[in-house]
């Protein structure tokens, strides 16, 4: 550790609001070369905006960035973190997989590449350098949609490390960001990026490690930062400091939520089975839902609760699986939307731009797709009639719009999830499956997407969802299901429904199987 | 509320509005030979392929899909038409559900290569038309043939009402029944959200599959009427008929979702869009421009409706 007094990089006082949300409240973080830094947080705690900040796609209002004890000026322009030994591997690695390892990386190596000639081989023999120095048996011509989910991680690891280190003009080996790296990828291979991400360590580069995962975070890294709410919760040496502190730090002494649905009462109908559920994620997977329940999924990601919901619905096909609805029983590698409606189930899908709302098309179009052919049989469309029904669901959804002939575009978020529940509560659904239901909503209409489930429940019917957010099944969920690595890892229940209980649950050691 | 009920009004008829200020001005530099019943009734009456070509693509670009090869099966089916006609002798009662299915056959192929192979259709389309002209070039010997039945040619082109012959009411008849279903069933409602909103129409239990693969069916069997029609324009079948039609159509598609119903593939803006261009042709020719003219008017037409569906969506864009 050369000039360990001068830390890697230091973050002063950095401040980021959206609309009046303040995101990032006067943040410090200090990064040591040659150290491991994790850090954790809830979604929503600032992580990604502090990361963001770093890299250039957004601008703080206030702070100071200190790289190598030299004054770095924010916002970062764009492309420019390199220069400044920056790198940054987010979870999606950013590797085009059809092209060849090679290819993806001299990828924007403009730097040192000549534009005109690229001398490939040349090329191919530095990249194997570079592979061998890491400890990486990767063939720079293989393809990289080849390559285990291990190697591609390793691949932009090396990548991003190579970067910085070929822009000399910061003269130090540079920090590298690496932004949940893990979540896919199974435990063995986990230790073996942890082996690579010490190599580089070693060579004096410093890694800012962005996990959800407080083992990961307990087992590979030296120091750690937690952030809540936008603040600096404190940094913890990592070998001095217990589990349950970490935990505490990130989960906070909670207030308490308003809680606002009611208890659950018996109510008649069919309890609703689903027996040995597995997809791409989860798997053999169990669960039942009674008439008037709101059950909660949830977990970290990558733990596959936000899969269940498409899979129930036939919107993914399922390896596995069978559910039950009463006498009837549905097997769930052959389910379709069409069965799936036919059974009323109703899918509220996360992605509502792609898969909620047909944005360029009228409310009314949107709105009574799925009751052409069912509830208003016969060939001709009375359009004078769809648009009755739509303005009478915007009305009971409480839907603020001009009129039912508008494009769905120009509608709020807000406006729009009201309108896709509206599409879907007409139909009388039985069982409702919802995904982030609330994302990118304000509180507003939150609350009244909220009160339309709970009135939904009331009138019998059964309503799983799938989010990360746990106030919210605080605040409508009887019962939360926590899911770990594609498996039911604790259940929790009534009064147990607390944002904190859901989030000791998501962060408990893995393996562990908790009921309370 | 009123102005932009106005200026959407506006935007409906516009090219209706230009339509007519064009026949004006070009009445007004040529009233003797423009502006008299007889040109516009062989307007009317020749352009009718065209316009039922610029039909046939509506169906699979409201679905979201272009058929490149629907030029090409009225080629084909034009020979096929002229062939079993003229060299067979078979009659027009037997040749009509033949060629019929033929289309629907090109329609199955473009839509089977396209769905289960996953290639996009403007690819499949292109190769599928140009594997159609190498036959037609093939079977014909690259030769026109005539000396079709006069059957066919009576109910194309001889037959006339209030002087505009009988393949024009075809057209308007054709394109009524496709904003009847554009407009009035569920098909077209499933039509639309496989192309606008693919994924909200499967979660809703739209086949989107089965949607796309009727959709050039129907494209096949439209280009198909438009090539038995041509033959019976002409008399004749060409094995180049096709070729000129193809951007003609794309321009006129294109410059309807303009009109009428702004910012959709609809029938009429269709209809109109082609008149409107062929207006354009006729008028300049009149005045003694060249064949050129026609790639200019079609080529400028396509830029530039394309463009002004841009301008319309990315003003309700900004209005967000």
């Amino acid at each position: 550790m050369i000039n360990a007094t001068i830390p890697r990089l230091a973050i002063k006082g950095l401040t980021k609001s959206f609309g009046g949300v303040r995101a990032l409240s006067r943040a410090d973080l200090t990064v040591h070369p040659a150290e491991i830094h994790g850090l954790l947080g809830k979604n929503g705690s600032g992580k990604s905006t502090l990361i963001k900040i770093l890299s250039g796609y957004h601008a703080p209002d206030e702070g100071a960035l200190e790289i190598d004890g030299r004054s770095v000026p924010l916002p970062m322009p764009a492309g420019k973190s390199e220069m400044h030994g920056l790198a940054f591997v987010h979870q999606n690695l950013g590797l085009l997989a059809d092209a060849t390892v090679l290819e993806n990386l001299i990828a924007g190596d403009h730097e040192r590449l000549n534009p005109w000639r690229i001398n490939w081989r040349a090329e191919a023999a530095r990249a194997r350098a570079l592979f061998d120095e890491n400890h990486l048996s990767l063939d720079p011509g293989a393809v990289v949609a080849d390559l285990s989910p291990v190697k591609r991680a390793q691949l932009a690891i090396v990548r991003a490390a190579d970067r910085v280190r070929a822009h000399q003009s910061h003269g130090s080996a540079g920090l590298l960001v690496l932004d949940e790296p893990t979540p896919f990828l199974p435990m063995d291979d986990v230790s073996e990026l942890f082996a690579m991400m010490r190599r580089l360590t070693a060579r004096g580069v410093a890694i800012i490690f962005v996990s959800h995962d407080i083992d990961e975070v307990m087992e590979v890294t030296d120091r750690a930062t937690v952030l809540r709410d936008g603040h600096v919760i404190g940094s913890f040496v990592t070998a001095e400091t217990a589990r349950g502190q970490i935990v505490e730090a990130i989960v906070g002494r909670s207030m308490t939520t308003d809680r606002i649905v009611p208890a659950l009462a018996p109510a008649s109908g069919f309890t609703i089975r689903v027996e040995s559920l597995s997809g791409q994620t989860v798997r053999d997977v169990e669960m039942s839902v009674a008439p008037g329940e709101i059950l909660g999924l949830t977990g970290l990601i990558g733990s596959g609760y936000d899969e269940v919901p498409y899979l129930l619905s036939g919107a993914s096909p399922a390896r596995s699986g069978q559910l039950a609805i009463g006498d009837a029983r549905h097997d769930l590698t052959r389910m379709t939307p069409t069965i799936a409606i036919d059974a009323a189930i109703a899918l509220i899908p996360a992605d509502r731009q792609k898969a909620g709302l047909a944005l360029d098309l009228t409310l009314t179009e949107n709105v009574t797709l799925p009751l052409l052919g069912r509830r208003l049989s016969g060939a001709l469309i009375n359009h004078r009639l769809l648009a009755r029904e739509t303005a009478a669901i915007m009305t009971r959804f409480a839907v603020k719009a001009e009129a039912p002939c508008q494009t769905a575009s120009e509608l709020s978020g807000g406006n729009q999830q009201k309108l896709v529940l509206g599409k879907w509560l007409q139909l009388g659904p039985r069982l409702v499956l919802l995904d982030e239901p609330t994302q990118g909503i304000d509180v507003g209409a939150r609350r009244e997407i909220f009160e339309r489930i709970i009135e939904l429940c009331a009138a019998g019917a059964s309503v799983i969802c799938a989010t990360s957010e746990f106030e919210q099944l605080e605040m409508i969920a009887h019962r939360v299901l926590v899911f770990d690595r594609g498996r039911i890892k604790a259940e929790l229940s009534g009064s147990n429904v607390t944002k904190s209980a859901i989030a000791e649950a998501c962060y408990q050691e893995s393996g562990f199987h908790a009921t309370v | 509320m009123r102005l932009s009920e106005l200026s959407y009004q506006a935007e409906r008829f516009g090219l209706v509005v230009v339509w007519i200020a064009v026949i004006a001005v070009f009445g007004a530099m040529r009233p003797d030979t423009f502006l008299t019943w007889s040109n516009f009734s062989t307007i009317f009456g020749s352009e009718a392929v065209l316009v039922i070509v610029t039909l046939g693509l509506v169906i699979p670009l409201t679905a979201g899909d272009f058929d490149l090869s629907i030029a090409q099966t009225l080629t084909f089916t034009s020979m096929l038409t002229a062939i079993m006609s003229a060299k067979m002798g078979i009659p027009l009662v037997f040749i009509i559900p033949v060629v019929l299915a033929v289309g629907a056959l090109i329609g199955v192929v473009n839509g089977t290569i396209t769905l289960y192979f996953r290639v996009h259709s403007l690819i499949v389309t292109l190769g599928v038309g140009t594997f159609l002209h190498g036959v037609t070039l093939w079977v014909s010997d690259s030769q026109t043939i005539g000396g079709v039945s006069s059957a066919l040619m009576q109910y194309v082109i001889i037959q006339r009402f209030f002087g505009i012959p009988i393949s024009f009411y075809y057209a308007i008849w054709l394109a009524a029944v496709i904003w009847y279903v554009l407009e009035f069933t569920s098909f077209g409602q499933q039509l639309l959200f496989t192309g606008r909103g693919r994924e909200v129409g499967r979660l809703t239990g739209v086949a989107v599959g089965r949607v796309r693969l009727l959709s050039f069916v129907a494209s096949g069997m439209i280009g198909a009427i438009a090539g038995l029609l041509y033959t019976g324009t002409t008399g004749s079948a060409n094995p180049s008929s096709g070729t000129m039609l193809l951007l003609p159509a794309f321009a006129a598609a294109f410059l309807g979702a303009t009109c009428i119903k702004p910012g959709r593939f609809n029938a009429w803006g269709s209809v109109i869009a082609v008149y409107f261009l062929v207006t354009g042709i006729n008028g300049l020719s009149v005045l003694g421009f060249r064949t050129f003219v026609q790639d200019l008017f079609y080529g400028g037409a396509l830029i530039v409706a394309v463009m002004v569906s841009q301008l319309i969506s990315g003003r309700k864009e900004r209005t967000l």
